[in-house]
């Protein structure tokens, strides 16, 4: 596999493509370690991989036309939806192992947009797993 | 299966349909009506989804 630039992503939130709002897209699936250790001769600990915790926390350019991203996330937040998200490396090519598609639904417990002075207006959504499905890469 | 016909009229693709751009599916309800109310689509022929359950 290349190195790559990340240029070309695909960013889809309920069904909207937030792509070209979107400028970051960061993955956190982490399980809980749990000790499990007992005596031992060497005294080590001895872990095993429990529950697991999913996000995914992208940064969107504050846009608030119609269908974009205030308005496509503001209401998943407000009125608790649990919707589909994904994200893929190469919006221009059909998903696939070399650009697998991360897919998940999702809940948004926390939604802060807001701007500051003649800075550009982004702000960072993260988006938890919802269901036991959890996030997962498809490619296919 | 009935498909409806929607354009899409917000700013941002939807479902894989560019803005201005016609296209039928079968939206799920719950969808629909999310995609409606934040004006990322409208229908063009058909009926709204969520009215007709409800209606059952």
């Amino acid at each position: 596999m290349s190195k790559r630039v990340a240029l070309k992503d695909s960013v889809k939130v309920d069904s909207v493509d937030l792509s070209n709002l979107a400028r970051a897209v960061r993955l956190s699936s982490e399980h809980e370690r749990v000790d499990v250790s007992g005596f031992s001769a060497t005294g080590a600990n001895e872990y095993l991989a429990g529950s697991t915790e999913q996000s995914v926390t992208v940064e969107f350019y504050g846009a608030y036309g119609t269908g974009e991203t205030h308005a496509t996330l503001y209401p998943i937040h407000k009125n608790r939806t649990v919707a589909a998200f994904a994200w893929r490396p190469d919006q221009t090519a059909v998903v696939g192992p070399t650009n697998p598609e991360l897919r998940g639904n999702v809940q948004l417990y926390t939604y802060g947009p807001g701007s500051t002075r003649g800075e550009t207006d982004t702000y960072e959504v993260t988006f938890n797993a919802a269901d036991a499905a959890g996030f997962q890469f498809f490619t296919a | 299966m009935t498909k409806t016909t929607y354009r899409v009229s917000g700013e941002t693709p939807f479902d894989g349909h560019q803005p201005g751009e016609e296209f039928d599916a079968d939206l799920d309800a719950d969808l629909e009506e999310r995609a409606l109310e934040r004006g990322s689509i409208e229908i063009v022929k058909g009926t709204k989804k969520k009215e007709v359950k409800d209606d059952e």
